[in-house]
């Protein structure tokens, strides 16, 4: 594991540079969404239960988050399956899945001081937004949790790739809903009433919405309110249950390529 | 006699890179400071080329060649030198230059890949504005002595690699370029394939085109190149026709030796042992400026009594792989 | 010259379209994902606008004609020059740039001749659709207001054309970095909303410094009715950023004609 993350932390810091674009994107866009919810919030103490400050607070931690939990497990997967570079895993005495896993905590740790500090100082320091989780210690393990989610999930899509050829155009859909139903476009309140109760059920909340509510120290989806504790005990078994299923998947797929043949 | 239409003086070419470690520390480090790390790829080189040769460049891999092509097709500027090619100076007058030379890229392809040759031969007639007459007339020359009228309107995907390169050299030529470069242009290819287009170099060049190849293929090199250029650490080391090759090292042959003695402790002044297969038959490479065939001869039978032998040239790849390895010949 | 230069273009676009339509499925799934993607943007207006909160005198269809039109901007530059970026970043990579360098033609007009791409085109339909769809549901504007909209709409493709020279000349140095597109899609953020949530440095900044409100937000606020900048600042502004542009895509290629490797 730990040779595999330092591989690819040396790997990704040839293209550190790339990431300094994220100073620039993260920022930006943080200034849009202020503008807009400025706008909105004139002469209005509170829209759908959330007050200003805690709404500029969800989308500072939004762009946070995402920097500290992102990966490119699905795309990854899918090239080595494309290409037939796959084979070569095969044949290594350690599994796929712990290989990728090892390699986003390689690229994390990277993101972490090349992207999440600089922004975290500029939120702080420019937009003046003081970014302290309510309940550092349940946070802390909420974003662990979120972290699996999401290689989780992204890796679940890359087994697709096992079964269709041409997975890009579903892999780029599903990217786009990941991130709507996650909550990074616009707090999950917002929706349709029946749809926070669907959402309550799908996996995709526990990426980035969970722990962005246990950050702001309440929870609430579909008219539920929950203590901290208990989402995030639900949060974890969401993660065993993705287990299961991702290990389902892969050993699926291990068959279905190894049965096709190369 | 004939005019040198490529005069190159003093070309440089210096460039800078970064050099980054390869512990963790090193990469850490490397995130904060990068040291620079000058290279020279080219060291102060100059050539001429006359009209209507071919010339080999040759050069081991990083010797600087690709660096060369480079500048001479205008893609690069030279740190500084002179270079007249046709009367221009390529990174200079770019666009007019490039308008009267062609460039075939054997790692690089300008067809589409989706669709046929055809396609992207027309989108270079709109490219290079040629005359709609004078494209097909050339068009179908090429077609002719390439023989690839069938697959001009194939998507280029399902070609081979063969009949791919033959359009590549269609594309480079459309316009009547009067020199062409070819960057390692049989990369690959079946001997069939091969064969085709030096015929087709060959062709083309009775009609009055200049041709300046790299290859790392010598058989390009042996069967088109009349003029050589040799080029290591940013130097030329050798620039003559290509019988000199042979004798850069002297004058020297190749004798395989069968005889009825054993040859172990066979050793006369000037012969040098490569190999032997056996006790008494052996491989040796004799320098006739030290010891004349016929002295050899007599020598040889005499102590060894000669069953069967047989002399050959040196092979132009020994030449060539001595050179390469010399860092500075002696002149 | 400039005939032939547009015979080069056309047989260009006819190249891009006949390769693409080498794969037709994948053709048509890609531009379905483009326009989901698309109506992200719309769909958080919308969903803010239905929990009964709005922009301070902008209603959802004032707010989604600026999207509509946007996209339409975007739907007619990206086929048409956008391509110019993604070309650029691929063939420096590949190391098949030098092959540009080597026709007698300027850089920048054989990136832009072998960078049709033919899959933005559904940009267009969705924009079509949406700003069809805002138009229905508002006050008809007269035909003054369409013609001055039209000039706007047109300096806002200079716009955008300046853009992608500047991330084309970036991806000339910064070798395989395709999340410039990203920087695109933040700063023009600022074009896609109602200029008047903005704080005047910012309004300032993308009317007349990088005038990225010319793409969307002032010609919709025109068939609005509402107030614009004068034609004649924002001209200049974006003759500026036009002239920048190139100055620096120039700066870029000579970098790229004098590094080695």
């Amino acid at each position: 594991m730990k040779s595999s993350a330092v591989a690819t932390y040396k790997e990704w810091s040839a293209y550190r540079s790339h990431m300094l674009l994220s100073l620039v994107v993260g920022p930006v866009f943080f200034l849009v969404q202020s503008s807009i919810w400025k706008a909105v919030f004139q002469g209005r103490e509170l829209v759908n239960g959330l007050s200003l400050e805690q709404m500029l607070t969800y989308f500072a931690a939004a762009t946070l988050i995402y920097y500290l939990i992102m990966d490119f497990a699905d795309w990854n997967l899918q090239m080595l399956i494309r290409t037939g570079k796959f084979i070569t895993f095969i044949i290594r005495p350690m599994s796929h899945w712990f290989f990728a896993f090892s390699q986003k905590v390689g690229h994390r740790v990277l993101g972490l001081f090349f992207e999440f500090l600089p922004v975290y100082l500029m939120f702080l320091f420019l937009f003046k937004i003081p970014l302290i989780p309510v309940y550092p210690l349940w946070f802390l393990l909420s974003i662990s949790l979120s972290f699996i989610m999401m290689f989780q999930i992204n890796y679940c899509v890359g087994i697709i790739g096992f079964w269709l050829v041409q997975a890009e155009g579903i892999r780029r859909v599903f990217l786009i809903f990941r991130d709507i139903l996650a909550g990074a476009f616009l707090p999950l309140s917002f929706f349709p009433e029946l749809f926070q109760k669907i959402l309550f059920f799908l996996p995709f909340q526990f990426i980035s919405y969970v722990p962005l509510r246990v950050f702001m120290g309440n929870y609430e989806l579909a008219g539920f309110e929950m203590s901290i504790p208990s989402i995030v005990g639900i949060q974890a078994l969401a993660v065993l249950a993705m287990t299961g299923i991702t290990t389902l998947l892969w050993k699926l797929g291990i068959k279905r390529f190894t049965g096709v043949g190369v | 006699m004939s005019e040198s239409i490529i005069t190159v003086r003093n070309l440089n070419k210096t460039y800078t890179t970064y050099e980054r470690g390869s512990s963790f520390k090193d990469s850490v480090k490397s995130l904060f400071v990068r040291k620079p790390l000058k290279v020279e790829a080219v060291k102060n080189i100059s050539f001429e080329i006359q009209k209507g040769e071919i010339c080999g460049f040759l050069g081991p891999n990083g010797a600087g060649k690709s660096t060369t092509l480079k500048i001479l097709t205008g893609i690069l500027f030279p740190t500084h030198g002179e270079v007249n090619i046709l009367g221009y100076v390529p990174w200079k007058q770019r666009r007019e230059y490039v308008a009267r030379i062609g460039a075939v890229f054997g790692q690089k392809s300008q067809l589409l890949w989706d669709i046929p040759p055809a396609d992207a031969f027309e989108l270079n007639r709109a490219i290079y504005n040629i005359p709609r007459d004078r494209f097909k007339k050339n068009l179908a020359a090429m077609v002719e002595l390439l023989d690839v009228g069938e697959v001009m309107g194939k998507p280029t995907r399902v070609l081979s690699l063969g009949e791919r390169m033959k359009c590549e050299f269609i594309i480079a030529m459309l316009h009547d370029p009067e020199i062409v470069f070819l960057d390692e242009p049989t990369i690959g290819l079946d001997v069939v394939a091969k064969e085709k287009i030096r015929g087709f170099v060959k062709e083309m060049n009775q009609k009055g085109t200049t041709f300046i190849l790299t290859t790392h293929d010598l058989d390009d090199v042996e069967s088109l190149a009349r003029q050589i250029i040799l080029i290591n650490h940013g130097e030329i080391i050798f620039n003559d026709p290509i019988e000199k090759l042979s004798r850069f090292f002297g004058c020297k042959k190749k004798i395989n030796l069968q005889t009825d003695r054993s040859q172990i402790d066979f050793q006369l002044p000037g012969l040098k042992s490569l190999d032997r297969r056996n006790d008494t038959h052996g491989n040796y490479e004799l320098d006739l400026d030290i010891l004349p065939l016929k002295a050899f001869l007599a020598q040889a039978d005499e102590i060894l009594c000669i069953k069967d032998m047989s002399i050959e040239e040196i092979p132009i790849e020994s030449v060539i792989t001595a050179l390469y390895e010399t860092k500075k010949p002696e002149d | 010259m400039i005939k032939s230069a547009f015979a080069v273009y056309i047989q260009g676009i006819k190249t891009a379209i006949a390769s693409r339509m080498a794969y037709r499925t994948d053709y048509f799934i890609g531009i379905t994902v483009m326009l989901i993607w698309e109506m992200v943007v719309p769909m958080v207006v919308f969903l803010i606008y239905r929990s009964g909160v709005a922009f301070p005198n902008w209603n959802i269809y004032e707010v989604l004609l600026i999207q509509g039109i946007f996209m339409i901007a975007k739907g007619i530059s990206y086929p048409c020059f956008f391509g110019i970026v993604w070309n650029t970043i691929v063939r420096v990579q590949e190391g098949t740039f030098d092959l540009l360098l080597i026709k007698p033609r300027s850089a920048l007009f054989m990136a832009l001749v072998t960078g049709f791409d033919a899959e933005d085109l559904g940009k267009l339909l969705g924009g079509g659709v949406l700003t069809g769809i805002c138009l229905a549901n508002l006050p008809p504007a007269n035909l003054a207001q369409w013609l001055n909209m039209f000039i706007y709409f047109i300096l806002g493709q200079g716009v955008m054309f300046s853009f992608a020279v500047i991330m084309a000349g970036t991806g000339i140095k910064w070798v395989g970095n395709f999340r410039l597109y990203e920087i695109f899609d933040s700063v023009t953020a600022f074009g896609i909303y109602p200029q008047s949530i903005f704080a005047k440095p910012i309004r300032i900044i993308i009317s007349y410094i990088i005038p990225i409100a010319m793409i969307g937000a002032f010609p919709a606020s025109i068939l609005l009715g509402k107030p614009v900048p004068q034609l004649g600042w924002v001209s200049l502004g974006v003759a500026g950023f036009l002239t920048l542009s190139l100055f620096y895509w120039r700066r870029m290629l000579a970098s790229y004609t004098s590094a080695g490797g």
